[in-house]
């Protein structure tokens, strides 16, 4: 009786046990997702246009899983990762563009996590002159010293930190009835500015260098169709999990700054704004979270994209690697960090133009990696007999022209501008 | 005209049918890996068109030349074009361009930058792989303008003198992607791999993606395979058996030495662990069933039950006869374990201290002097002091009753020390 009971309790632990295995690739790319760049853009988006907004996290959640959901498949079938089946079908050049564009895209948004964590700090009374450099070179200190275990308690921290945007959110006092109202009543503007929000919200959700990022976690955690609706659900839950983080996000601005017509530049305007209507205590929160977030992505991002330029380019790479043995993943992964900690130092950078072009050039290599992978996930070759169905193409695809569409228009609006102007 | 050309500048040049027609471009270059010890080039792909691509391929003896262009003997009516890429066993651009190949002198993985092409009497055979930066910088069409760079900074940099250049002997192709039947029979040159030593070939094989990993692994006879999956790290062999039938899982673990069988088991589910134990054979099963029962850091969780034994009346004739019968033994064999009817341990001699005596001489008066030995819940630290007090490279394990139980070789003591001073020298940073 007893070992029956034993075992039946064992075998159910298990299983929670193999799916907290399993879970990891998807939630962890979610919340890297949810970085400076994104609680930025959501905050300045439901400041400016209030609950209405809320509609766009819909599509952005379908766009979001369908691309992961590829990117899964394609690296439990291959075993590969996105750099490696790159390089092997399209040849050097492509290689080489795709991986410029990102290079400079990262260090843009690694200069906006370090902008993010420059903000934060500024509201807790320090210096960016101070909190940068010393971000700097704990990131640095984390990644060449550090060890498994330090790693897992600082990720866990930061998860639960995105929890805090739940109590900001609630603290707010949000007119639930609305932010429903938003979902089941889309109310959709015609106007440049919220096209470019739209976009803005999109985008940010779906970045390029996450699409790298998770097809390694998946081959990383070892990943094959065996275990394929395992990680189909912890796509899923990332997915799940990204998306209503952003929405709080989006709720908590909306019920304060948007109500009372505050509008924000910078997550940092965010959280000092929530002061008066929310409370010190949820403002405090909302730039603690903003930290941390910024932080955990400031140390990734550098680290991601060293790793897949060495990959694509076959040098060695990995922390788990002496500096001898990895030269170019350490000068990569140390230029990024340098070069992106500068920009923020320059007095009077021109952050916000910098921020704008990085998602200029994050958009304009996102239909490129998206084409790259379609090609790729729909080749008989590399997927074998998972390519694609009819729907996940249909949906795809539709995923696929959408956004370039979009982006198309975002860089030709601001020229209509010029047009009228003169 | 060269001896040398690079694959990456014979794609796309113009072929020229025998009136001197522009046909269409070079697009891959198919080689008949069997041929020599360098594979001969034994027919090239060209394509044409831009948005619907058409391609078509010619026998390597229906060439004239190739130069800057390459001029055919035959009229283009006789170039048969299609949408499909032609088939071929072996081509360059499919098989080993950008590709991850194994350089055997080096023992590590590389990818392909570039592919070095002999020319000899109009036949093209692919000499060397180029694994270098510079190579990047050819493709990309840079390579003047970096090495200008270069020189300007450093004359002598080896970045200009050395060239990252595997020769094709070297030069291990891997299956392309593992989850397809690759096109090219991986024994061709098995050879290859088969002169690596088993611990690199281990490191090697890690460093490969899941399904090249698998494909690699099986490819290599039984012994190797042993060999190899000993010297794996743990979660690559539970990720490689995850990939193997039960009943290639079960041959591993029966014909791995006992201990490393244990480890794994151990670590895996137990389900999956019951599930192995019904699919091996009754003596490998009592043997891993008893050693499975101990603590993994002790003394019984360390041993293996591995090892030689004879009885109190055997002799040292017995005892080197023992020791040629078990030339192959997966365990020790310098020392045998002497033991009376009821398997109680008496003592241990090595093959040192009975080879030279009198074939007659009683077994057990060669034995060790002192008598040591451990309990099978003694700690490793405990293990470890033993056998540096007593310069020995091996302790028998005893439990309660003296039977002897097993035996721990130094090996497995050091694995488990260097885990230890691991973890404390990452918790110190």
């Amino acid at each position: 009786m007893i070992f029956w009971q034993k075992d039946k309790a064992d075998s159910f632990f298990k299983n929670i046990l193999v799916f907290l295995a399993m879970l990891g690739p998807g939630i962890i790319t979610g919340s890297v997702d949810n970085d400076a760049g994104g609680i930025t853009t959501y905050s300045v988006a439901a400041a400016t246009y209030g609950y209405p907004i809320l509609w766009t996290m819909l599509p952005s959640f379908i766009a979001l899983l369908v691309v992961q959901e590829m990117n899964m498949r394609m690296g439990a079938c291959t075993g590969k990762g996105l750099a490696d089946l790159i390089r092997e079908n399209f040849g050097i050049k492509v290689t080489f563009w795709i991986f410029l564009g990102l290079l400079v895209a990262d260090i843009g948004n690694t200069a906006t996590e370090f902008a993010g964590v420059a903000g934060s700090m500024d509201i807790f009374g320090i210096s960016k002159y101070v909190s940068v450099p010393l971000t700097a070179v704990a990131v640095w200190i984390l990644v060449t010293k550090g060890n498994y275990k330090i790693s897992e308690r600082i990720f866990l921290l930061f998860s639960v930190c995105l929890l805090s945007y739940v109590v900001s959110a609630i603290a707010a006092k949000p007119d639930w009835h609305q932010v429903g109202l938003a979902f089941v009543h889309p109310q959709i503007q015609y106007d440049k500015n919220y096209l470019i929000m739209v976009l803005g919200i999109v985008g940010t959700t779906i970045a390029p260098w996450m699409q790298f990022y998770m097809q390694s976690a998946v081959i990383e955690k070892g990943t094959t169709m065996d275990d394929y609706k395992l990680a189909l659900a912890d796509v899923v839950i990332g997915c799940i999990a990204t998306v209503a983080v952003a929405i709080f996000i989006m709720v908590a601005c909306a019920a304060t700054l948007h109500v009372n017509h505050v509008t924000i530049n910078e997550a940092k305007d965010a959280a000092l704004a929530l002061k008066p209507f929310a409370g010190a205590l949820a403002s405090s929160i909302f730039a603690f979270g903003l930290f941390v977030a910024s932080i955990f992505s400031a140390t990734i991002l550098p680290l991601a994209t060293a790793f897949y330029i060495c990959e694509a380019f076959g040098f060695n790479a990995g922390i788990d690697k002496r500096v001898e043995e990895a030269p170019q993943f350490y000068t990569l992964f140390a230029a990024i960090l340098i070069i992106a900690c500068v920009i923020i130092l320059i007095p009077n950078a021109p952050l916000i133009a910098i921020t704008l072009w990085t998602q200029d050039i994050n958009a304009m290599l996102l239909p490129v990696v998206l084409i790259s992978m379609q090609l790729m996930v729909n080749n008989p070759e590399i997927m074998g007999e998972h390519v694609n169905n009819k729907l996940q193409n249909a949906v795809g695809w539709s995923t696929t022209i959408i956004l370039i569409v979009l982006t198309v228009l975002l860089m030709v609006l601001p020229a209509f501008d010029l047009f009228k102007a003169h | 005209m060269k001896l040398f050309l690079y694959f990456s500048q014979t794609i796309g040049l113009d072929i020229l049918d025998s009136k001197g027609q522009w046909v269409a471009r070079l697009h891959d270059i198919a080689m008949n890996p069997y041929s020599d010890i360098y594979p001969k080039a034994s027919e090239l792909i060209m394509r044409r068109g831009s948005y619907r691509r058409e391609y078509a391929k010619v026998s390597w003896e229906d060439i004239v030349y190739i130069e800057d262009e390459i001029r055919l003997k035959i009229p283009a009516e006789q170039i048969n074009f299609s949408k499909e890429i032609p088939k071929c066993d072996f081509t360059l651009r499919r098989d080993i361009f950008d590709q991850q190949v194994v350089d055997i002198d080096d023992q590590r993985v590389v990818r392909v930058n570039d592919i070095q092409l002999l020319r000899a009497e109009n036949q093209l055979y692919a000499a060397h792989v180029d694994v270098g930066l510079r190579a990047i910088f050819r493709r990309l069409g840079w390579m003047g303008m970096v090495d200008l760079i270069v020189f300007c900074f450093n004359s002598k940099s080896p970045y200009l003198t050395h060239e990252d250049l595997i020769h094709w002997k070297a030069t291990q192709i891997l299956p392309k992607l593992g989850r397809m039947k690759s096109v090219l029979k991986l024994d061709v040159s098995k050879s290859k791999l088969n002169s690596i030593p088993p611990a690199a070939l281990a490191d090697i094989i890690q460093d490969l993606d899941i399904f090249a990993r698998v494909t690699v692994f099986k490819s290599m006879d039984a012994v190797l395979q042993n060999r190899v999956f000993t010297d794996m790290t743990l979660s690559y062999k539970e990720e490689l058996i995850d990939q193997l039938t039960e009943d290639e899982v079960a041959q591993l673990i029966t014909n791995i030495p006992a201990d490393e069988a244990t480890d794994l088991l151990m670590k895996l589910p137990r389900e999956k662990t019951h599930h192995l134990m019904g699919l091996l054979g009754t003596e490998t099963n009592k043997k891993l069933r008893k050693l499975l029962s101990f603590a993994k850091d002790s003394a019984g969780g360390l041993m293996t039950t591995e090892y030689l034994y004879l009885k109190a009346d055997a002799t040292a004739a017995d005892g080197i006869k023992k020791i040629k019968d078990n030339i192959n033994f997966p365990g020790t064999i310098f020392f045998l374990y002497i033991i009376d009817d009821n398997h109680k341990y008496l003592g241990t001699t090595s093959l040192r201290r009975f080879f030279n005596e009198d074939p007659q001489t009683l077994l057990i008066n060669t034995c060790y002097p002192e008598n040591i030995h451990v309990s099978t819940d003694a700690s490793v630290e405990e293990v470890a002091l033993l056998l540096e007090r007593h310069k020995s490279s091996s302790i028998p394990v005893l439990n309660a009753q003296d039977i002897l139980q097993g035996i721990i070789t130094i090996d497995d003591v050091l694995e488990e020390l260097i885990t230890l001073a691991w973890h404390q020298y990452k918790e110190k940073l």
